[in-house]
């Protein structure tokens, strides 16, 4: 397999605080990475740095070969970016928001006469390619995003929470985009809050806490790692000692959610649980992603 | 890459480029203020106020007062385009369009973005200056002023390079200031006291104001351009404006780069 992105030791500081901290992230072709993290883990700055946006204090980026910290440029053009806000020109049409997004690169995207129609009807936007970009809707701004991110034809795609606010059949629209882009053997490295958008498409995930890798691997993998075999879910307020049998076992206050304790367990901890609250009414369930942020966020 | 040479980087220019094609979209908003400026500006000040002072002195020798307003206007057009550009011009790409944002994903980097907006003043300005002395030598045809037109292409790369330096001017206050409503600001501190004390208008001869003005780059440009049109002294302003220029893009550029790496980039 072709590696498009291999990042080793990433350090930024932001405002005097560290923010990206020893981070290393690798990215093969045809191969989508997530990148996960609660709010301020880090994931906005290592991405940024990733594209070139801000540079690293420490570590190395290499990009199609490339290292981006000696030829920033070349790097660069192996190198599509969909920001998380819309960063399309509004002074523009969306068809000329293509042309000169290609006119940023060197050397020149050819074939450019072939390549936006394809693209503007690939992303659905034929239709609209005569009209202002803030006349679109959230869902066609976020494919004229991409559609742009893509004009040069990159290696390697960024999406920085591609979908955020966007209704469900949006949402669905852009991920079977982005399978495709999968498919056809680009490299993508995606953030995303929604636990089941990284679940669905990425081939393997990178987490971030405080700044630093805490798992990577498969979501399968992660959240047996960081967040246990089971989630057990049971009414706060009718069990009292659940607290007091986490605290004896080394741990804090369970997650909680609408009055609902959220208590990821082992096994052998989910039978110890049964035998120590025998009448307490409980559900058992897989863990999934939104578990791994809420432990992440509520640990110190 | 350094922050000089990126100036000539295929980058800087296509930025300008992308800014030549917005503004060239439509002639009416691209031609017709640069255009009606002048006309307004020489009937007010020239057929108005100049019926009150019928001619004045300038360098020893009488002088139609809408004659020495003439060149004045080409320098300040040549200011108030460029300042006004990289001041509200920028900081709406900046701030609200989010275009520089868009552009610095591609391989743009912030001192091409940086470099672009200030040749675009540059840029911008020059081709006003063009309209102006369109309009100008109209003026000159029907026989209300009279200037040597045969100077006025000369004109245009020492207006560019000044509108540059302006430009780099009006992009620290860009850099600095935390929403367009304070852009008042730079206009009342600077802009106005600058255009207004630079002779555009009207001769300035108390002593303080003309040793000031050997700071002014605006007042040392109408000056050259006066020079230039009238028949005058032409090299001691056009030095100054060289030196001042080249000064104002030496220092101003790599400070717009420093505010701005932290304001864009937060870095």
């Amino acid at each position: 397999m072709t590696i498009l992105l291999e990042a080793l030791g990433l350090v930024k500081q932001l405002g005097g605080r560290r923010v990206v901290d020893g981070v290393d992230l690798r990215c093969e072709a045809g191969q989508i990475v997530g990148l996960l993290g609660p709010n301020g883990a880090g994931k906005t700055t290592t991405l940024r740095m990733l594209y070139g946006f801000l540079r690293p204090e420490a570590g190395t980026i290499h990009v199609n070969g490339v290292e981006l910290g000696r030829d920033l440029v070349r790097a660069k053009r192996s190198i599509g970016v969909c920001t998380q806000d819309d960063t399309f020109d509004g002074d523009f049409t969306v068809e000329q928001n293509l042309v000169i997004a290609a006119s940023y690169f060197r050397p020149r995207p050819t074939d450019l006469a072939r390549r936006i129609p394809e693209l503007l009807a690939r992303f659905e936007l034929a239709t609209y390619a005569s009209d202002k970009p803030e006349t679109l809707s959230g869902g066609y701004r976020r494919r004229l995003m991409i559609a742009r991110a893509l004009v040069h034809r990159p290696r390697l795609l960024f999406l920085d929470e591609p979908t955020t606010g966007l209704d469900p059949q949006a949402r669905m629209g852009v991920w079977d985009l982005v399978d495709g882009l999968r498919a056809e053997g680009l490299g993508i490295i995606l953030t995303t809050h929604y636990m089941d958008e990284a679940e669905r498409l990425s081939d393997a995930l990178t987490v971030l806490a405080r700044g630093r890798v805490v798992a990577r691997g498969t979501a399968k993998g992660v959240l047996g790692d960081l967040v246990g075999e089971h989630v057990v879910v049971l009414d706060a307020a009718a069990a009292p000692g659940v607290a007091a049998w986490l605290a004896e076992r080394g741990r804090g206050a369970p997650a909680g959610v609408l009055g609902a304790w959220h208590v990821p367990v082992s096994g052998e901890e989910l039978a110890d649980f049964a035998r120590a609250f025998p009448s307490v009414r409980y559900e058992v369930r897989v863990p999934t992603l939104d578990d791994l942020f809420l432990k992440l966020a509520l640990e110190p | 890459m350094s922050w000089l040479t990126a100036a000539v980087d295929w980058q800087s220019r296509a930025v300008v480029m992308r800014h030549l094609r917005v503004y060239l979209r439509n002639w009416y908003t691209a031609f017709l203020p640069p255009a009606l400026e002048p006309l307004t500006m020489l009937v007010a000040f020239g057929i108005g106020l100049g019926g009150y002072v019928a001619s004045l002195t300038w360098e020893g020798r009488p002088i139609e007062y809408m004659t020495y307003v003439a060149p004045g206007l080409l320098a300040y057009a040549t200011f108030m385009t460029a300042i006004f550009q990289s001041l509200f011009g920028a900081f709406i790409r900046m701030r609200y369009q989010r275009t520089w944002e868009g552009q610095l994903t591609t391989q743009i980097e912030l001192t091409h973005v940086i470099w672009g907006e200030v040749l675009w003043a540059g840029l911008l300005a020059a081709m006003y200056v063009v309209i102006v002395a369109a309009v100008l030598a109209g003026f000159h045809v029907a026989g209300l002023i009279t200037l040597k037109l045969g100077w006025l292409p000369a004109l245009l790369p020492v207006s560019f390079v000044a509108a540059c330096a302006f430009g780099a001017l009006g992009l620290c206050f860009t850099a600095l200031l935390p929403t367009i409503d304070h852009m008042n600001l730079p206009v009342f501190i600077l802009v106005l006291p600058m255009g207004l004390l630079s002779s555009t208008y009207f001769p300035l001869e108390h002593p303080l104001l003309v040793t000031l003005n050997l700071a002014n780059p605006l007042y040392q440009l109408a000056q050259a351009f006066r020079g230039v049109l009238l028949g005058g002294p032409v090299l001691a302003p056009l030095a100054g404006v060289a030196v001042l220029s080249a000064l104002m893009l030496g220092v101003l550029v790599p400070l717009d780069l420093r505010l701005l790496r932290r304001r864009v980039l937060g870095d």
